[in-house]
Order: structure tokens, then sequence, then C-alpha cells
């Protein structure tokens, strides 16, 4: 099975890192994928997106029109991006920057607040691996251990309380998101 | 084989070139390829090779000429605006006979265009990549892995003919991460030196005379030499992936990125009950004339071009392989805007369901 996945917000939200992060992790379980970035020419800020294909199978097209899994970090993302999730999928936005009502019925649509969760926990930063908890809570895309295995190579240079931190955001994730499994 | 790892195309290409035996870049910034450059900046260095952020690419390109000549593995990479100031250095790479590989991770155009994925430089790739009619061999590669794999033998051709490589990728490519298995180190010795290179490492005491410029007649000759090589290149140096051809009533062309959105398109309308095929050039010079060719036309009913640029640029190169037996029809996105799965499978529906021009 084929599997795709946008993630889109603006720069510093860490859509690269979270995209990056479930694509290694797929590897990592024996699983095909490919990450593919775009951006614009500004050196901060400025729109990012990024998509992620998981599949079992080799990937040929690594160019979704419509995904499966749609995840919106601000506003300007969603009114770009918002109808780019095929009927059935699944919309997850950061309802702490995102306060327009959502319009489409035939999507499963999770919203959370996933920079307030962050920095309840300490860190904003963290809001992505927050969403990458509800992913996995709601989908079973990868496992929570290789995943967290992902996240020590990542932060191997940081102090451990950093990645104490990312774990944390993971489980409440993946705690919201196994609400709409 | 050497090592699996997830790897950004930019990056891949960077580590093969090194692998392949570069021991020399020089190139100036420019999305979007600035990996290979960044990524050389610290990896030849490791490998006692150089790397040099030029001043300009007219500069960068005329570096290359020099290492070239020395008999050292060298390479420059750029994006589409880049490669256009590269073309007086490449003409001079090809007229003094040098080898070298060059790389355009090219985007939209023309002119500065956008800094997004595009497929609109193969007409300069495989007609004019300077003055003076010559022709380089020109990569075309769709994965991270094929790419790899092309440059790392890159130099093999490159020295074999005493001509520059080229390798065409769109930004997509470059900046798609996928698994790739690395290939080991080649281990070039030092008394590898081609013959007629100009270095006097080792105690060689031959000096030689590499010069782009000639007078008449032996430029004639010269020009001679070329053509034959070119010709000896259709014969023996043509890629090309031929996919569900036996039975096709359509046929899809297409390179690079668009040709793995054009796959899954073929796939999903076989699935469905259409007899589909695809031609999937991989070197577009020489151009897989004879896949085109030897169709058999009493079958197939026409030919979709499917490139990530607008207009078609590959569609004269099939029209003149076609030669008015099946209409031929092209689709395409450009400017930076992808070619996407439903996209690209809707306008190959309508053709095949009648409708499309």
């Amino acid at each position: 099975m084929k599997e795709s996945f946008v993630f889109s917000g603006s720069g510093g939200q860490g859509i690269m890192s979270a995209g990056i992060t479930l694509a290694h992790t797929a590897i990592d379980m024996n699983k095909h994928a490919t990450y593919l970035p775009e951006y614009g020419p500004e050196q901060r800020g400025g729109s990012a997106k990024c998509t992620v294909v998981i599949s079992g199978d080799k990937i040929i097209s690594p160019l979704p029109k419509q995904c499966d899994n749609l995840i919106v970090m601000n506003e300007q993302a969603y009114a770009k991006f918002g109808e780019d999730v095929r009927k059935g999928g699944i919309l997850l936005l950061n309802s702490s920057r995102i306060k327009e009502e959502v319009k489409r019925d035939d999507v499963t649509v999770i919203a959370a607040p996933v920079d307030d969760i962050a920095l309840e926990l300490g860190n904003v930063k963290a809001a992505n691996i927050v969403l990458l908890g509800i992913l996995i809570g709601a989908t079973d895309i990868v496992s929570r251990e290789v995943l967290v295995l992902s996240l020590e190579e990542k932060f191997k240079s940081k102090k451990p309380e950093i990645l104490d931190m990312n774990i944390k955001a993971l489980d409440r994730g993946i705690e919201i998101g196994k609400k709409y499994k | 084989m050497g090592e699996k790892r997830f790897m950004k195309g930019n990056e891949a290409i960077a580590e093969a070139a090194v692998r392949g035996g570069c021991r020399f870049f020089a190139g100036y910034p420019i999305t979007p390829q600035n990996e290979i450059p960044e990524y050389l900046s610290w990896r030849l260095p490791e490998v006692g090779g150089d790397f040099v952020q030029g001043e300009s690419e007219v500069a960068s390109i005329n570096m290359v000429y020099g290492a070239a000549a020395m008999g050292t593995r060298a390479m420059t990479s750029s994006s589409s605006p880049g490669i256009s100031l590269k073309a007086e250095g490449i003409s001079y790479l090809a007229a003094a006979m040098l080898p070298a590989l060059i790389v355009n991770v090219s985007r939209g155009g023309p002119g500065l265009g956008s800094i997004q994925p595009a497929q609109s430089d193969y007409l300069q790739a495989t007609k004019a990549l300077g003055h003076g009619g010559f022709h380089t061999l020109v990569f075309a590669p769709n994965t991270v892995q094929e790419a790899v794999d092309i440059v790392y033998e890159s130099w093999e051709y490159a020295e074999r003919d005493r001509n520059p490589v080229f390798v065409l990728i769109d930004g997509c490519l470059g900046n798609i991460m996928e698994e790739v298995d690395l290939p080991e180190m080649k281990e070039i010795k030092p008394e590898d030196l081609p013959e007629w290179c100009l270095s006097r490492r080792n105690g060689r005491d031959w000096q030689g005379n590499i010069t782009p410029i000639y007078t008449e007649p032996i430029l004639e000759g010269l020009n001679m030499m070329a053509g034959e090589m070119y010709k000896q290149w259709e014969e023996e140096d043509v890629r090309v992936e031929e996919f569900m051809l036996d039975d096709a009533e359509y046929v899809v062309i297409a390179y690079g990125m668009a040709s793995r959105v054009a796959k899954e398109a073929v796939i999903k309308l076989r699935e469905e009950g259409h007899k589909l095929g695809l031609i999937r050039p991989i070197t577009l010079y020489p151009f897989p004339k004879n896949s085109i060719r030897n169709l058999d036309y009493s079958r197939v009913k026409g030919i979709i071009d499917i490139e990530m640029t607008i207009p078609a640029q590959m569609r004269d190169d099939i029209e003149l392989q076609v030669m008015g037996r099946c209409p031929v029809y092209e689709y395409g996105r450009s400017g930076g805007c992808l070619l996407d799965d439903d996209g690209v499978y809707e306008a190959i529906k309508e053709v095949i369901t009648g409708g499309a021009e």
C-alpha cells in the first residue's frame, strides 16, 4: 500500500524535519520512502511544504496530486493546500494557529493545538513531533519504537532533556491520534 | 555493492562523483543544485581533491578546463541560467577535447526563471550546449540511484571520448530523498594519467598542447572526427527503458522525473484495460530513435509526449521518428508547477478515449 503525506506551513515550523523523520523511520522499518521538499526563495519564513510517500513496494511516482494525509501548520498553508487531501483522507490542523472553520466534510479532521502542547512541554519547536505522534496514533504508518530510535539519532548531539521532551511530545500526539483511529 | 543510504539527489550525485574519481570541482551557487557544491566543499578535501567556489560561472567552467587539461577528473554543476553562462566554456572543453562532467539541475525558464523544478533545458542540452555545433553524451536519470550510477561512470565515457559528459536532471530529482546503494570508491592511480594531458607528475616529461583554437584545415578534420564519434554513440551508447510496448496502442514518451509520473499513469490505465506502453529515453543524446521508429504503426494509434515544460521540447525528435505514421500529442506543466499523478492520468486518458488535440 502506498500512503502519501504532505506537511505544510512556514519556514521554521519544523515541516521539513517532520517529513524527513517520518521518511527515515519508514526506511528503518524496511519500507520504501521518498521525501520531496518544496520551498520559496525566502531565506527565513516563507512557505514550506514537503511530500513524503511511503510504500511496501518500490515507489514509482513521488508526485501525488492529492495526498492521503495533509498536515497543516498555519492559516496560509491551509488556504493554499486545504483541498489537496483526498476524500476519505486525514486533514491534521494546528489549531493553535488555524482558527478558521474546516469546510470539508469528506475527510477526517483532526484539529489539535500542537503549538500549545509543545509550549507546555517546554519548547514550541517540538510541535512537529506532536504532529508525528498524532499521525502514528491515527494511522500506524510507522511504529513508535522505531521513530524513537530516529529521534535518538537526530538529537544525539543535544542535551538528553531535549530528547526526553521530544519523546513526551510524541506520546502526547499518539494519545490524541488514537482517538481518531 | 557499497552501502545503502537515504540521500538527497544532489548529495548522492556529489558522493558518486567523488567515488567515481572526481578530484576537482569549481562552481558558483544557484538553487536548486546548491547541495552539490556544499557537499563537495568538505568532501573533496577529505580525499585530497580540490573545491573552488569560483567568482562566477564563467570562471568556474574555465577552472574545470584547466584541471581537466592536467588529467584530473573534474566537474562543475549549475542550474539552467548558470549553464547558459557556462556555455562558452563547455564549447571550449569540446574543442580542446577535454573530459569533464557537467551537471544541470534544471529549473523553470527562460531568463532567471523560477527556482522550482522544470525540464525546460532539453533543447539546450541536446542541440546546442554552446556555439560551434558540438555534442556531448546527455544522460537523464529518473531516480537518485540511476543518477548515482551514471555519474559514477561518467569519466569513463568522458575519457574514452575526450569529450565532456552532460547529466540533465530537474530540481525535483536534485532535491528528492530516496534510498540509494552507493558504489565503492574507485582507486585512481597516479600512473593512470591520460597520455595527452599536460601534467608533469610522476616524472612525465612529455608536454603536449591543449587548445580550443585551430587553423584550417585542421579544424575541419576535427569536426569530421567528432561527427564520426557521434555516429558511434548512436550505435553503442543509446540507453532507453521500454515498458509494456508489445501490444501497446498508445505509447507515452517521457524522461527524467516526468517519466515516473507517466509510468504510474500507464500502470493505472493498464489496470483499467487500456493498452498503453512507455518509452523512457535515458540518453537524450544520442536519442533512442529506433525505439520510436520501429514501433508497429499498424497497431500504435498515438504517441503522447509528457514533459515538465511548455511547449514540449522533445516533440521534434519524436516526430522525426514517427514520420507522420500516427498523431503525436503533448501534455506538460512548466515554470515550476510540477506534473502530478492525477494531471498526467487525466491527460493520457483524454487522448486515448478521444477528444484531445
